[in-house]
């Protein structure tokens, strides 16, 4: 009841060449040159303020997501990433992950992030169709990603992710499947597959392009999972695919409930200190200038919040549930605190219904729950 | 004190849009009743409702005092009116309280029907009746026609009509004056024992019951023991006053005079608007005559989407019902829909209003069946029935008659939307009975079934006349027609509040329409849901919704819950007003095809 959950750090890059129209997330576009070494400097110093909650725990998994992490030099992934050995335990084999646009691609620079110790790769291909990476605003085209792919393998990376999206603007069934088969010749140990939404605050929200309709969107996905599944990629979460023992172990543990640091822009983090019960989240200034200036003046980098106790049963399932085959009754006893029982009644009717799973201790959803997963989700909203 | 013969009761008749509340807020400006910042919103529509639909709904008062050329100084209660076809009742109750009207017409679109009613309720109460032009600033005002109009469609003289701009405020004081000159004052004795009119009362969760009353006779003051008469209890006074608009607390409200009273009544039912308020000490011998019962017309069962709701709505429909007799409710049970009530309204609006109050000072979730008219039900046993609700009609073996009521409705049309407005009257199975020129317009009569008029024709003969057409309608009697009842089947069950009345002529199409429309509003779904329309056992209209292939968000934020989170929550505040019928989440819209099925097709 008292152990800490493994615990990962997530470091977020805010900047990006320039911002895709499907977007949401905190990336902004990178002007003039990177202000590369004060944000490494910002980001050590955001560290050193987490560091005290912490406890000594062990880091077992690093994941730089952005933006665009890749357009980091491999000098400043060397310093934070040594910055970070010398704050914290990282474990040797802890597992490392950068995301990689194909575009942001100089000679030598895989190279120099697999020496710095970045030892996964999440090359974010998006698609291999050059008309449909135009639409989508991707600054690489189909070559540069399969370059990006070959390089990464010469440089000795062995665990390399493949982000693909379908339900693409006007994308028929034939284009979305040839994506999947020029990634499945590939042969990465991980597939990101996930569907095109059209977020709020976007380009693509303000002027929506043409999508194709629910029913074929999910002919695309019918066929791709048999493709994926085929090709010995099992899906283990709503829109990740990986080969046995592939798993993204970093958000692995997100979705069991675990606890991440998060240092950057915008990052969040997620600590948890189960002798007190107590479970906190944080989030950091998400304007890149002014998590600087922040940083620089030594004032309050973002918030730290608890979690309110009647919150925690919906967070962890909203978490857990989307892992394919959910989760241990104990992991959620020993995750929130609380006792399965707190999920009454709603788990007993979702189970009679035939949306959720409960067997010899698992909960998960079943095949129909798992596709409408909100729906189940919504219940359970406190 | 002002002296009886000073004081001026009076409200002002007018349409919706021509220019009462901004008459009322001139009126307030000039006797000082609000300083200018005050003003700044309209101040005699208190409920937002009101303010938003720029309606007026419930009575209101407000006292002010003019300085007149004469030197005196007049206490002016103006006693607020609602302007709409559903609200006849409460201007009669309004009426009650004055010995004047100020009849306000639009100068440029002239008399409209709904202000002809009420001018003939205030005329029939004995009440001096002051024409008044208003927006005579407008280029388009037609001073003559109009006032040809107020003499041939009313018969009032209007050749002493002032003319006159509530915005501008032209000819606003030379009204004041012709008020105070020809609104007699009030009658009433002083010295006989107290009798107070309620006109309105309405509920306050800090202060319990407070009432606006009319002092009839006598007079009554703060700390005075005081008796309702229909339930025969005693209440101390607490507290009186007026609104000036602002409540201004006194020691004592004089014969005549309008203000309010606070009696420490926690009972919501422990002030009836109509009755007569005396004195403890010396009772007056008989009450004052109150107001007709009256009739609601349109009636909806109401039921609360979380059934633990259901005892709030119980106690929300008693506080409204306090200062609104009209809302009628009893008990219903649904097979589909739970525990919910039977409302009885005066009409369309007013139950779009309740329903609204409810969900905004009540903070209720609502569901609403479609709206339906009482049906007299001939039963073969050759006794008669009245049933409010479709799905009490017995089964056909026992009917030998289904009567419909019939209305006469009097239309104010303009000459060139006549023929737009004769058509929806025929297409609504109305028979016509009269028609008259006079002036530009046209006033013309049809007997119509009640039951096509509650539906949409109130929003239809607005669109065919352009905003132009006004109608106003009384009750004539039920009269027997081919009317079956339609239902509504979802997955194959019979969902008893989407059932309805319909005429065996339109009985198919309108099925085939409600089927269609229904289609179009309820949401796909994790299940297929069927829809059919059954006469009897025989289906005569199918359609379906296609199930939801999935539904389940592809990412999840780099860690940051909060953003997942409120969009579930936006897709979960998206299923209220949605009612569970079996596993099927139907939307309160769909409840409400019936008055959609001829509006957008």
């Amino acid at each position: 009841m008292t152990s800490h959950p493994p615990l990962g750090l997530y470091i977020h890059i805010p900047w990006c060449v320039r911002k895709c129209p499907y977007c949401d997330f905190n990336s902004h576009r990178a002007e003039g040159s990177l202000k590369e070494r004060a944000y490494v400097k910002a980001l050590l110093l955001d560290l050193d303020e987490e560091i005290p909650f912490i406890e000594g725990r062990p880091i077992e998994t690093v994941f730089f997501g952005g933006g665009t992490p890749s357009l980091l030099s491999g000098e400043a992934i060397e310093a934070i990433l040594s910055g970070v050995r010398s704050r914290l335990n990282l474990l040797n084999d802890a597992e490392v992950t950068l995301e990689a646009n194909p575009g942001t691609l100089d000679e030598g620079k895989f190279e120099a992030f697999h020496v710095a110790g970045v030892n996964r790769l999440s090359i974010g291909v998006q698609s291999f169709d050059a008309a449909h990476l135009q639409k989508l605003g991707r600054i690489h085209g189909p070559s540069e990603a399969l370059e990006a792919f070959r390089r990464a393998r010469s440089v000795g990376f062995e665990s390399i992710n493949v982000d693909l999206m379908f339900g693409l603007p006007d994308q028929t069934l034939e284009e979305a499947l040839m994506d999947v088969q020029t990634a499945l010749r590939l042969s990465p140990t991980h597939i990101s597959y996930y569907q095109l939404t059209l977020e709020p605050n976007t380009l693509f929200h303000k002027y929506p392009p043409r999508l194709p309709g629910d029913e074929k969107t999910w002919m695309i996905q019918e066929a791709a999972q048999d493709l994926l599944a085929e090709a010995g990629y099992s899906q283990y979460e709503v829109s990740a695919y990986s080969r046995t023992g592939k798993e993204c172990r970093h958000n692995q543990h997100i979705w069991e409930f675990g606890d991440y640091i998060g240092i950057g822009a915008g990052a969040h983090g997620k600590i948890s200190h189960p002798e007190a019960g107590i479970f906190t989240r944080t989030a950091k200034i998400k304007h890149p200038e002014h998590y600087m200036k922040a940083t620089e003046e030594g004032k309050s980098l973002g918030s730290r919040v608890k979690i309110d106790k009647k919150d925690l049963p919906f967070e962890f399932l909203m978490n857990a549930l989307r892992l394919r085959s959910g989760f241990q009754e104990s992991l959620f006893e020993e995750r929130t605190g609380l006792s399965i029982n707190v999920l009454e009644p709603l788990l007993s009717q979702s189970v009679d219904e035939g949306l959720m799973i409960r067997d010899q201790g698992r909960i998960h959803c079943s095949l129909t729950g798992f596709h409408f997963l909100d729906t189940i989700l919504q219940r359970f909203l406190p | 004190m002002t002296d009886q013969k000073d004081i001026r009761n009076f409200s002002i008749i007018a349409h919706i849009d021509h220019g009462k509340s901004t008459l009322a807020d001139r009126f307030i400006q000039t006797c000082g009743g609000l300083t200018e910042r005050e003003m700044s919103a309209q101040v005699l529509d208190s409920m937002d409702i009101e303010r938003e639909r720029g309606i007026t709904i419930k009575a209101q008062s407000v006292t002010l005092h003019y300085q007149a050329k004469d030197g005196k100084t007049y206490q002016l209660n103006l006693i607020d009116t609602p302007g709409h076809v559903d609200f006849s009742y409460e201007v009669s109750r309004s009426l009650a309280a004055c010995e004047g009207a100020l009849l306000v017409v639009d100068a440029a679109q002239g008399v409209e029907a709904q202000s002809v009613a009420n001018c003939y309720t205030a005329i029939e109460q004995g009440l001096e009746v002051i024409p008044v032009l208003n927006k005579i600033d407008l280029p388009s005002a037609e001073p003559e026609r109009v006032c040809a109009e107020i003499e041939e469609i009313i018969g009032v003289p209007a050749d002493e009509a002032l003319r006159i701009s509530a915005k501008t405020g032209l000819g606003v004081d030379d009204l004041l004056e012709q008020l105070v000159a020809k609104v007699p004052p009030p009658k009433g004795d002083p010295n006989a024992p107290l009798q107070a009119l309620i006109i309105d009362s309405w509920f306050d969760n800090y202060l319990g019951v407070v009432s606006l009353v009319r002092v009839v006779n006598g007079s009554i003051q703060r700390k005075q023991k005081v008796v309702l008469m229909s339930t025969g209890k005693s209440h101390l006074v607490d507290k009186l006053g007026v609104f000036t608009p602002k409540s201004l607390n006194q020691e004592v409200l004089n014969t005549g005079e309008v203000g309010f009273v606070i009696a420490g009544i926690k009972d919501i039912f422990g002030a009836p608007v109509g009755d007569t308020i005396t004195a403890t000490d010396h009772p007056c011998e008989t009450p004052l005559p109150g107001f007709q019962q009256v009739q609601p017309r349109v009636f909806a069962g109401l039921f609360p989407v979380e059934s633990d709701d259901y005892e709030n709505l119980r106690e929300a429909l008693n506080k409204l019902h306090l200062n609104d007799a009209a809302l009628q409710y009893e008990p219903e049970t649904s097979q589909a829909l739970g525990f919910g009530f039977r409302c009885g309204f005066l009409g369309m609006l007013h139950m779009e209003i309740i329903q609204e109050r409810l969900e905004r000072e009540y903070d209720l979730d609502l569901i609403t069946t479609a709206p339906t008219v009482v049906y007299e039900i001939l039963k073969s046993d050759g006794s008669t029935i009245e049933i409010d609700n479709p799905s009490k009609l017995p089964p056909p073996n026992e009917v030998a008659e289904i009567r419909e009521p019939i209305i006469e409705a009097n239309i104010l049309v303009p000459q060139d939307y006549l023929g737009n407005v004769m058509t929806l009257c025929i297409e609504k199975r109305g028979v016509q009975k009269r028609m008259q020129f006079m002036g530009g317009q046209v006033s013309v009569s049809f007997e119509l079934p009640l039951s096509e008029v509650v539906l949409d024709f109130f929003d239809r003969l607005k669109s065919v006349s352009r905003g132009f057409a006004s109608f106003d309608y009384e009750f004539l009697r039920f009269q027997e027609a081919p009317l079956l009842k339609l239902d509504i089947l979802i997955n194959g069950e019979r969902v008893d509040a989407l059932s309805l009345i319909v005429h065996r002529d339109i009985s198919q199409s309108r099925g085939r329409d409600l089927v269609e429309k229904m289609r179009d509003l309820i949401p796909r779904q994790m299940y297929e849901v069927a829809i059919q329309a059954a006469i009897g056992a025989k289906i005569i209209a199918r359609s379906s919704v296609k199930a939801m292939r999935k539904n389940v968000l592809a990412k999840c934020y780099g860690g940051d819950i909060s953003r997942k989170r409120k969009l579930l929550e936006k897709q979960k505040a998206g299923k209220k007003r949605m009612k569970q019928v079996g596993k099927i989440d139907i939307p309160q819209e769909a409840f409400l095809a019936v008055l959609r099925v001829n509006k957008d097709s």
